[in-house]
């Protein structure tokens, strides 16, 4: 092949027909980089890019929303008097990546970071004399992503040119699914864990009116003054949209749920790559209506009777942006009724750091897409086949993992949904994996364990003092070294008396801290323990009688008031002295609280 | 695959119709679609079609001129300038007809042993009787597009031009592939279905080539445009093949008066869509002169309008107003007044044609089986019960004339308003928007020799001596269609 004439574009045409993709009907033809505790864990995410982790990306943003708190007193949580008045109606679109290995009309591979240019087959470059060749592979993770929100797959779709003449877009159309939409009609619950608005909780329901599939266009990447360099590797890209209902009245619940929807879509396989990265887009259609107003002479949208005009607010690029372009332009709607002006419908942009959303174009302007059936493709038909398999083997969505975890190990629902976040679930992964071996190990003792709490401290230990480690040194997860099986081995040891809980952390601290080298190398726990004389050794009868003696002669106040005015309450007063006084780990409360009784006669 | 040395085509030289991408085995050789925006365009693929004529041994004689992008009736609308027929009369040169003028010509003057060319509503028909020669347009979907340049493409079919029927019917054999690059190439699954998949080996197919057939003549096509001797033409083939003991029966078929304004809205719709790809951003080259001072204002705006200014230097007058034709037909607008009407007409045509042919439609009677793709979302699936017709009205092909008039000369056509070069499509564009089989074959008028073989005294050639017939035959009634022609050729 040659490149095409024009040489400032600098393509690079590939004989991408050489690479024989293989797609599985779970579309597990994909690349994953395991972690290194685990290089053999079977994956099917796609990434190639490491992505800032969503817990952190969660956090950082936590943390700015109370900076800016501080800053300014007009934030969505402080009570605007006019907000009594006006109620703020929010619909979404969102575009999201499909997690697939090619193209949707062509077999050239899908990439994120690859040198530009270098995935491009001759339909993505709209050749003279190409056609699109549908990538039935691609369906899977889109069907994955209906299913996430239980819309119901239509069995026929068809496939629409919608129109406009851009450089990113080298056949002049996109191909969309505008008159029939392959799933239609979901929902999305967010609860006050997703972080929705107060007023808001307990929960609020959002309608999923449909969700598409389509192509992504090309990167232009401008240099300036006035050249533009386009990457075409991202041309035909396949995209979800998925268009919510407007059923949103908050920006902050607008913000949780673009969050809840990456959430799931990552949960169920159907996008990896997230908003930080560009995996994700969001365009916003907001209106306000005066409370308590007819239905009469309000616009419709969706069966949703009753709103007011609205404007739309495109290529949001993070859930900040979302929020903040929201509460901008419900800010301005506001201003502009009150004023006794009329809203225009038309479309705005939004820049981070701005404080006011910007017009781009009146209903005067607005593009026409001259929206045609594609004559090249027949229309999409799904099996109930197809779609009962993916519904069969659907992985456990984040909020049905969190109940579980909860019921299971008893740990709290905001620790559930961190384990579960992290990762990309490789953190809960290696908790449960950590669980096992803790459980067996313990049943293979001859005396009798208890078993209940062992989820919730080999969670605490993953999340807490593991998460703490790696947090301060720096580590990525990706990156960290202790096996599943050390941490367990550290936790049963711990569980057994046989370390204090202070020997455990520093155990933890000392294998995190190694450099990965072979296993063998490394000593194993119990080893370090005995050379390192860290075994815990119980304190004798004796110690016992006289650390008690010793409380009680102290405290005759207290002695008095178990033997005389009967406090049998005040018992545990004394057992908690002496595991306070103890070296750390060896007063057993069982066994102080019984010579405890007999020496104070009760 | 035979080898080059001794594939049935070897050494026959074949020209392909500028419009269908030779590619880089065939040296130098650009793919223009005879459109200045295509100008150093040189494809970097073959069409599948080239590759199957190379490989059974072909040689490609060439690229011939067409009217630009397929869109034309006389292959006028060429950046190289007008093809002109062999044929002249009284000094004037006649239309070659379009929009494969160029493939009819090379065929005519034996300058190839026979050429590729596209019909989209008559492209290969029209010129095929223009220019005295056979020119076959297979079902839609049995011929590969991938690698010839879109106009409508729910009814681009890679066609055919050959001096004679048999070999039109050689070539069509080699070329008749499904072609996985095509999305709209019948699958096997559907051409199993086909009565042209095992032609002369079922038993109903050789007894239907035995018998006599029964020939519709659509007494719709009596149209007023059409001239008195492609009438009598038309006339006295159906006698000599009554003659011959076959069965006329005259059809109806009502819809073929919207056909044309159908074909009108249709076509330029797709093909607004098809060309919007020719933005200068990547194919040709872009403007040499500096913008004015409009232009650099709307580039500080913000409004460029390097898209607009390339396509309004780069595409000829007709393309333009194809383009702004189908826009307008597809905007907000008008979409439901023109787009929606003409896809509506179009399953009338189809249904017209359904309702006279005895065998029935292969697409539509398939079963809503996922794997069978329809050949255009144009073509619906679902089809109503037509009202009960008797088997004895039923028809196996319908023959009707290819153009209304004997070619016109090129300073008559330049004369007319674009508009009224349109009717010359009246009779072929109903089998492309129901993606019939059809064929023209030149029969004599008033009993002079067809072939240019025949010439004046002097070596010149003088006025056509024949009109096209047009033969139309149920959907994957190929090679009946070819068979009919074999014997409309043979009448003398």
């Amino acid at each position: 092949m040659t490149a095409p004439s024009n040489p400032t574009l600098r393509l690079q045409y590939r004989q991408l027909y050489q690479n024989s993709l293989r797609y599985s009907l779970l579309g597990t033809c994909l690349t994953h980089r395991p972690a290194l505790w685990n290089q053999v864990r079977k994956s099917h995410t796609a990434i190639t890019a490491d992505p800032v982790p969503l817990r952190k990306q969660l956090k950082d943003e936590a943390r700015r929303k109370k900076a800016e708190k501080k800053a300014s007193p007009k934030s969505s949580k402080t009570l605007d008097p006019r907000l009594s008045r006006w109620e703020l109606t929010v619909g979404l679109e969102i575009h999201a990546e499909l997690n697939t290995a090619c193209k949707l009309f062509s077999p050239a591979a899908t990439s994120l970071n690859a040198e530009p240019n270098s995935h491009v087959a001759l339909f993505d470059a709209a050749f003279p004399g190409t056609q699109p060749q549908f990538q039935k592979a691609t369906l899977i993770p889109a069907l994955r992503a209906a299913l996430a929100f239980g819309c119901e797959v239509q069995r026929k779709s068809s496939w629409d040119r919608k129109h406009y003449f851009y450089q990113d877009q080298p056949n002049g159309y996109q191909i969309t699914q505008y008159y029939e939409p392959f799933a239609r009609g979901g929902t999305l619950t967010l609860t006050q864990l997703d972080g929705i608005e107060t007023s808001d909780c307990p929960e609020v329901t959002v309608g999923i009116k449909q969700i598409q599939l389509e192509q992504d266009t090309a990167k232009t990447i401008l240099q300036p003054p006035s050249t533009y360099l386009l990457d075409f590797n991202r041309v035909g890209t396949p995209l979800i949209e998925i268009i919510t209902l407007p059923q949103i009245h908050s920006p902050t619940t607008a913000s949780a749920c673009v969050r809840k929807i990456q959430s799931l879509l990552r949960a169920v396989d159907a996008c990896v790559v997230g908003m930080e990265m560009g995996g994700l887009r969001c365009d916003v259609n907001v209106s306000v209506r005066e409370r308590g107003t007819t239905a009469e002479g309000l616009s419709e949208y969706a069966g949703v009777k009753g709103l007011g005009t609205r404007t739309e607010i495109k290529n949001l690029s993070s859930f900040k942006a979302v929020e903040n372009a929201i509460l901008a332009e419900r800010d301005r709607q506001i201003a502009v009724l009150e004023s006794g002006g009329e809203i225009e419908g038309e479309t705005r942009g939004w820049t981070i750091g701005q404080t006011e959303t910007v017009r781009l174009r009146g209903k005067e302007g607005e593009v026409d897409y001259r929206y045609m059936p594609d004559p090249d493709l027949g229309p999409l038909i799904i099996g109930q086949d197809l779609v009962d398999h993916l519904k069969d083997t659907l992985p456990m969505l984040p909020d049905e993992t969190a109940e579980r975890v909860v019921n299971e190990y008893g740990i709290s629902a905001k620790d559930a949904r961190t384990l579960i976040s992290l990762d990309d679930g490789d953190r809960l992964e290696y908790t449960e994996a950590v669980v096992e071996t803790v459980m067996q190990r313990l049943a293979s003792l001859p005396e009798k364990q208890s078993f209940d709490k062992v989820g919730k401290v080999v969670a605490d230990w993953v999340l807490h003092e593991l998460g703490g480690l790696l947090t301060t040194a720096g580590v990525p997860w990706e990156t960290q070294t202790v096996t599943p099986e050390r941490l367990a081995d550290i936790i049963v040891h711990l569980q057994t008396n046989q370390i204090t809980g202070n020997t455990a952390k520093k155990l933890l601290a000392h294998y995190a801290s190694l450099q990965p080298v072979a296993e063998a190398a490394i000593p194993s726990v119990s080893k370090i323990i005995d050379t390192s004389g860290l075994r815990l050794v119980p304190l004798t009868e004796g110690e016992y009688i006289e650390m008690a003696q010793k409380v009680m002669a102290e405290n005759p106040d207290m002695v008095k008031a178990v033997r005389e005015k009967g406090q049998k309450g005040k018992i545990m007063w004394f057992v908690g002295q002496m595991m306070r006084r103890g070296e750390e780990g060896r007063v057993e409360a069982e066994k102080a609280r019984s010579y405890v009784e007999r020496l104070l006669e009760v | 695959m035979s080898s080059e040395s001794n594939g049935p085509l070897f050494g026959k030289l074949i020209a392909i119709k500028d419009n269908i991408s030779t590619g880089p085995s065939t040296p130098s050789l650009a793919t223009t679609a005879a459109s200045n925006t295509l100008r150093k365009h040189a494809s970097p693929f073959a069409a599948t079609v080239v590759r199957l004529l190379t490989e059974n041994g072909a040689l490609i004689a060439g690229k011939t001129n067409c009217d630009e992008f397929g869109m034309g009736s006389h292959s006028l609308n060429s950046a190289y300038g007008p093809v002109k027929n062999a044929y002249v009369r009284g000094g004037h040169a006649l239309s070659a007809g379009g929009s494969s003028g160029g493939s009819a010509v090379a065929v005519a003057t034996r300058q190839c042993w026979a050429a590729l060319g596209t019909d989209t509503g008559g492209s290969v028909r029209l010129p095929a009787a223009y220019c005295g020669i056979v020119g076959f347009k297979p079902s839609y979907g049995l011929l590969s597009r991938w690698g010839v340049l879109d106009y409508a493409n729910s009814m681009d079919t890679v066609g055919i031009l050959s001096r004679d029927v048999p070999d039109a019917r050689t070539l069509f054999r080699i070329l008749n592939r499904f072609d996985e690059e095509d999305p709209t190439s019948l699958p096997p699954s559907v051409r199993a279905r086909l009565s042209s998949a095992d032609a002369g080996e079922k038993p109903d197919e050789s007894a239907r080539n035995a018998r006599a057939l029964r020939i519709g003549v659509p007494t719709d096509y009596c149209l007023e445009e059409l001239s008195s001797p492609v009438h009598r033409a038309w006339i006295r083939t159906l006698n000599r093949l009554q003659d011959q003991g076959h069965q006329l029966v005259p059809v109806n078929l009502p819809s073929t008066k919207q056909a044309l304004s159908a074909y009108y809205v249709l076509a330029p719709a797709e093909a607004s869509s098809n060309l919007a790809k020719y933005d200068g951003v990547r194919y040709g080259s872009r403007l040499q002169d500096p913008p004015s001072h409009q232009e650099a204002e709307a580039d500080k705006s913000g409004k460029s309008v390097l898209f607009s200014r390339y396509r309004g230097e780069g595409f000829g007058d007709e393309v333009k107003r194809r383009i702004l034709l189908g826009a307008f037909a597809l905007s907000a607008a008008a979409m439901d007044n023109y787009f929606i009407q003409a896809q509506k007409i179009r399953r009338l045509v189809q249904d017209d044609f359904d309702r006279v042919f005895a065998s029935p439609n292969p697409l539509h009677t398939a079963s809503s089986s996922s794997s069978s793709p329809k050949p255009s979302s144009a073509q619906k699936p679902a089809h109503e019960a037509s009202p009960p017709q008797s088997t004895r009205s039923k028809v196996d092909l319908l023959i009707t004339p290819t153009a209304p008039t004997l070619p016109p000369t090129i300073d008559d056509v330049r004369q007319q308003d674009p508009l009224a070069t349109y009717t010359n499509d009246a009779f072929t564009v109903p089998a492309s928007l129901a993606g019939l089989p059809s064929i023209s074959v030149p029969v004599q008028t008033a009993g002079r020799p067809r072939s240019g073989a025949a010439a004046d005294g002097d070596g010149g050639w003088g006025d056509v001596g024949c009109a096209g017939v047009q033969v139309i035959g149920q959907f994957g009634d190929d090679d009946i269609v070819l068979r009919m022609g074999e014997i409309v050729e043979g009448l003398r």
